[in-house]
């Protein structure tokens, strides 16, 4: 490149323009990724050796703030336990329900207009809507849900009032809104080229056989991209927990705000996200607040390191090809 | 948004270094100004209707000050408050629901120390119950003022009471139990139907604050560190507490417990007459007035468990608190207002009759125009009595309550393991969370 | 091409009949509750009778309503229309220019779009608080001025879709990058900037977490998402009220996808499938 390059000082002239006019290009871009990313990340380090309740002047704390994060926090890993829930099972099974509504949708050439739009609008309700209405369907006492099963004879559950069902009723919940993804895997699933199931047809292969073979390898980028983001999600997860708490609790925020219903009931939605909220915006315990931050960001960027690389569309290279 | 970056550079850089600075005590006017104008700020957590009626009280102040604009934020609660005086919103007064926000408002200086404006303007302290006094300061400093108090006591549905052979309100647990269950029906699915007492912990005011008073449990030490797992009274009322869920069944009443409707609506499952008994604020004779007004119903105190009974006649007080904010642009407005709001009697007894709380100032009580009624009269009897107890306050706010309810909650599902072991983990859990606010 | 058989047919479209049912179920139940009386819908009845709209009036009474979607109209319009004249030549320079960085710039951008926004959440926030704008949206709609990070990633996937051989043509016939951009990626681009400024617009309509963390303290700038998920809580068991506002909330958003749904499903899928 730069034998070339004093080979051609024109070139190297034209180039330098070139990155000129990029970086103006980025320049707002950029100046944003360091107030809102790059300086907020290290600040949340910094912030997190320290106790921080925007009142008084941070003091510095040295690692106090890890100690009792690690060794003396009543809640924490509640609520790490209840985030890896949702990335373990959340994000699987949206992952395979939205797959098999898209392979239905597929080869029952339904793949577009009336039927795509159905399976798919419901992703786009506003999540706090459809957290609330979900919550009402499932409510004990006049919720929909239970009256029908009532009507069959069954006494229907608590769900979202009860501990053990509240996680599993915001599942259903994210099967409800898995158009998001099922339109991904809809557009992969028709771009598989038909020849190949010709063939693989014609080599007698069963319909579990042509998914293994022909269908599967086809999609695997996309259920990489599926898995990741949703993983990414699942980590963040916030508002929908938040909400059910809120309205399944049935308490009004009379004085105490919006941590107080956070965790309903008993802590079973406590997510790792909500917990940084309570402890930093509620309890107003900003040092603190950061550290948990920065241990949420150190797991979240090691699921990165592993696994940015096998999403095609995550990585530069094609830019400069 | 580069003075923004520059200031946070500066703070990161240079006070994360710099030693704790307290409140600082601020200069103040020898004499207070003799004509208020201006605009003041009230956030306040009330709404609807009693929005209102803080709303009627504000218009008076604004009468008699013709100058002056109160701008009204209501449904303030107190994550809400602290965000924005922490922000430095236009916030001059602001009142919270509880007074668990008197220690850490008071050491973090969010809200103003009053002292200065007391001594001056010569506000008699001694008007106010020694209760409401103590809760409205911190470590020496006096920064908040009782706005009305709430006393907790019990609620008795008359007509399920008499329909269960009974003519009076229970005393001690022991009897409230056996009165309880006898009240409760149930439906032909063995679900329940009308209960009693409910004695699930977290329903509604069924709050750890509220337990306390049926065997006089303590909860901080003095040094401010927890006392629970030091007080043997806290196992006593838990033992019982267990022993009585257990008899109807912790899913039976966690099912009814899902299905009543909110408690500060018309569906409150007291009112509905869903549930024949319960602790419950004195707030509540105002809503039964407005939502229930045919419900015939009695209070009294907060029973007691029998061997405590000497403790009979009281009940939790805690009370709605006011301070001037840090950033208070017209802290001799905001005091003004402040002062009217919480030892003008015409005031004090207008809110009282509006919200149905307890009026704190001596004068107010004593004026012929508060309204009485039978149901009121008995919690108005328990602020004054000597075996009521209030919640100290801590830089942890209500941290260690929620530490209590959190075990609590445990343990009446039968997962608390063993309770000296259970307590002692309450303890540890608040001294650690008082430890991370309060430093090394 | 393989023929299906009768029995498949009848097979495969019961099934998603059935399943068709239970996805419309939910908002079938939300908009009947909500057509129904406040004493009604305490009761354990799915149909509405009589059929009442004093749920939908109520709503307009005792909420704001207009005021929240007034407000969250106004976020994600200015989110929107700021994100694209930071974002679209961001974007076009990633995908377009070849430059030292770029790599470098790209891999932040993607790991700014991931990292769960809780991360800085704490110093945003103290930052906001100095500039004295909490209680406000406008921490929320002044950053995308300063680009974000999901749209520069949806554009730069679409702009690399297009072939080279237009911006190559333009480029001997000495048009800046600017101008290559201007006449040539924007125009052929319409269909992902619309579906970048969809994407956006929706997230900014149903933030809650942002609002929440920005504007709760102050009712004269609550979005309608965050509003209805704080009605609930101050005004009890009142399900058909809730169901109306809920209902509300909805249909906007629905109605807007009626009227770009070709968009926005392109824009979904090139988030995953190519590039």
């Amino acid at each position: 490149m730069t034998a070339v390059s004093e080979l051609r000082p024109g070139l190297r002239r034209s180039q330098r323009r070139r990155r000129l006019t990029a970086y103006g290009m980025l320049a707002p871009a950029l100046l944003g990724l360091v107030i809102f990313f790059v300086y907020p990340l290290i600040a949340s380090v910094v912030f997190s050796f320290t106790r921080y309740d925007l009142l008084s002047d941070p003091q510095w704390i040295g690692l106090r703030n890890y100690e009792y994060l690690f060794t003396q926090d009543p809640k924490v890993w509640i609520a790490a336990g209840n985030t890896l829930w949702f990335v373990l099972l959340l994000v699987p099974v949206r992952i395979v329900t939205a797959l098999l509504v898209a392979m239905l949708l597929a080869s029952a050439r339904r793949a577009s207009g009336f039927w795509r739009t159905a399976f798919y609008l419901p992703a786009l309700v506003p999540p706090v809507a459809s957290v609330v209405a979900f919550v009402f369907l499932f409510n004990p006492g006049t919720g929909p849900v239970n009256t029908i099963l009532r009507f069959f004879g069954v006494q229907g559950p608590l769900w979202f009032n009860d501990p053990a069902l509240a996680k599993p009723s915001l599942l259903l919940l994210g099967i409800w809104v898995l158009g998001d993804i099922m339109i991904i895997f809809l557009a992969a699933l028709l771009d598989v080229p038909r020849e190949q199931y010709e063939a693989a047809e014609l080599d007698g292969a069963n319909g579990v056989q042509r998914f293994r073979y022909v269908t599967l390898p086809n999609i695997v980028p996309v259920l990489v991209f599926a898995l990741v983001t949703g993983v990414i999600a699942a980590l963040q997860y916030f508002t929908e927990a938040a909400v059910a708490s809120a309205v399944a609790s049935g308490k009004a925020t009379v004085g105490e705000g919006a941590g107080q219903t956070i965790g309903y009931p008993d802590d079973a939605l406590l997510t790792y996200t909500q917990w940084i909220y309570v402890r930093g915006f509620s309890n107003f315990q900003l040092g603190y607040a950061s550290a948990l931050a920065v241990l949420l960001f150190v797991v979240a960027a090691l699921f990165l390191v592993l696994l940015l690389r096998r999403v095609k569309a995550f990585t530069p290279e094609e830019a400069q090809g | 948004m580069k003075r923004s970056i520059a200031a946070i550079a500066a703070v990161s850089a240079v006070s994360l270094l710099a030693a704790c600075s307290g409140p600082s005590n601020q200069e103040i006017d020898p004499t207070a100004p003799a004509h208020l104008e201006g605009t003041v700020s009230l956030w306040h957590f009330f709404s609807d209707r009693e929005a209102d009626v803080i709303q009627s009280v504000v218009d008076d102040f604004e009468k008699a000050n013709p100058d002056v604009t109160v701008d009204v934020h209501s449904g303030q609660d107190d994550e809400k408050l602290q965000k924005a005086i922490s922000a430095g919103n236009n916030v001059d007064v602001g009142i919270s629901y509880s007074t668990d926000i008197v220690g850490a408002f008071c050491s973090s200086g969010a809200f103003r120390d009053l002292g200065p404006y007391i001594e001056r303007d010569g506000v008699d302290l001694s008007q106010f119950s020694d209760t409401t006094a103590s809760y409205t300061q911190f470590e020496g400093t006096r920064c908040a003022l009782p706005v009305l108090a709430d006393a907790y006591g019990l609620y008795v549905n008359d007509d399920l009471l008499a329909a269960a052979g009974y003519d009076h309100a229970p005393k001690t647990l022991e009897e409230l139990e056996e009165m309880a269950l006898k009240m409760t029906t149930y439906n032909p699915d063995g679900s329940i139907k009308v209960l009693g007492f409910n004695p699930l912990m977290g329903y509604y005011e069924n709050t750890p604050t509220n337990w306390a008073l049926t065997v006089g449990a303590t909860w901080l030490k003095d040094d401010g560190t927890s006392n629970i797992g030091s007080d043997p009274a806290w196992a006593e009322v838990l033992q019982w507490q267990k022993a009585f869920v257990d008899k109807i069944g912790y899913d039976k009443l966690q099912a009814f417990s899902a299905g009543m409707g909110q408690e500060f609506s018309a569906d409150n499952a007291f009112q509905t007459g869903a549930i024949a008994m319960q602790f419950d604020g004195e707030y509540r004779t105002a809503f039964i007035a407005d939502q229930a007004p045919d419900l015939n119903y009695e209070t009294a105190p907060i029973p007691t468990l029998a061997a405590h009974s000497d403790r009979y006649g009281g009940g939790y007080v805690t009370g709605n608190i006011g301070g001037i904010a840090k950033g208070s642009k017209n802290p001799e407005l905001a005091w003004a207002l402040l002062k009217y709001l919480t030892t003008d009697t015409a005031a004090v007894v207008k809110l009282s009759n509006g919200l149905k709380n307890a009026p704190t100032t001596k004068d107010a009580l004593a004026s012929p125009d508060l309204e009485v009624s039978p149901q009121f009269q008995t919690f108005l009897d328990i602020v004054a009595n000597p075996n009521s107890m209030t919640t100290p306050p801590s830089k942890v706010g209500a941290g260690y309550q929620q530490a209590m309810g959190d075990y609590w909650n445990k343990w009446q599902q039968g997962d608390g393991g063993d309770l000296t072991d259970g307590l002692a983990g309450v303890d540890k859990a608040i001294n650690d969370s008082l430890s991370l606010v309060e430093g090394p | 091409m393989r023929r299906m058989s009768p029995v498949t047919w009848v097979a495969q479209h019961t099934l998603l009949a059935a399943l068709l049912v239970l996805f419309a179920a939910p908002v079938l139940f939300v908009a009947l509750t909500s057509f129904m009386t406040n004493d009604q819908a305490l009761t354990a009845t799915l149909w509405p009778n009589p059929w009442s709209v004093e749920a939908y009036v109520e709503a307009f009474e005792r909420v704001p309503l207009l005021r929240w979607f007034a407000n969250s109209a106004l976020y994600a319009v200015l989110a929107t229309a700021f994100m694209l004249l930071s974002s679209v030549p961001a974007a076009y320079a990633l995908a377009r220019i070849r430059f030292r960085g770029a790599n470098v710039i790209f891999v932040a951008v993607v790991v700014a779009m991931l990292l769960p926004p809780q991360i800085t959440a704490v110093p945003l926030y103290v930052m906001w608080v100095k500039a004295g704008m909490t209680g406000t949206l406008l921490p929320l709609i002044l950053p995308n001025l300063l680009g974000d990070a999901f749209s520069i990633f949806l554009l730069r996937q679409f702009f690399l879709t297009i072939p080279r051989e237009y911006s190559d043509a333009a480029r001997v016939d000495g048009a800046s990058e600017w101008g290559i951009l201007w006449r040539v990626i924007i125009p052929m681009a319409r269909p992902g900037i619309a579906a970048a400024a969809l994407f956006l617009f929706f997230n900014s309509w149903n933030d809650f977490y942002g609002p929440l963390l920005y504007t709760s303290e102050n009712q004269e700038w609550w979005p309608v998402a965050y509003g209805l998920a704080t009605f609930r809580g101050s005004h009890s068991t009142n399900w058909s009220l809730t169901m109306a506002i809920t209902m509300l909330v909805m249909i906007p958003v629905v109605l807007i996808f009626f009227f770009a749904q070709r968009v926005f499903v392109e824009g979904i899928t090139l988030t995953g499938v190519k590039g």
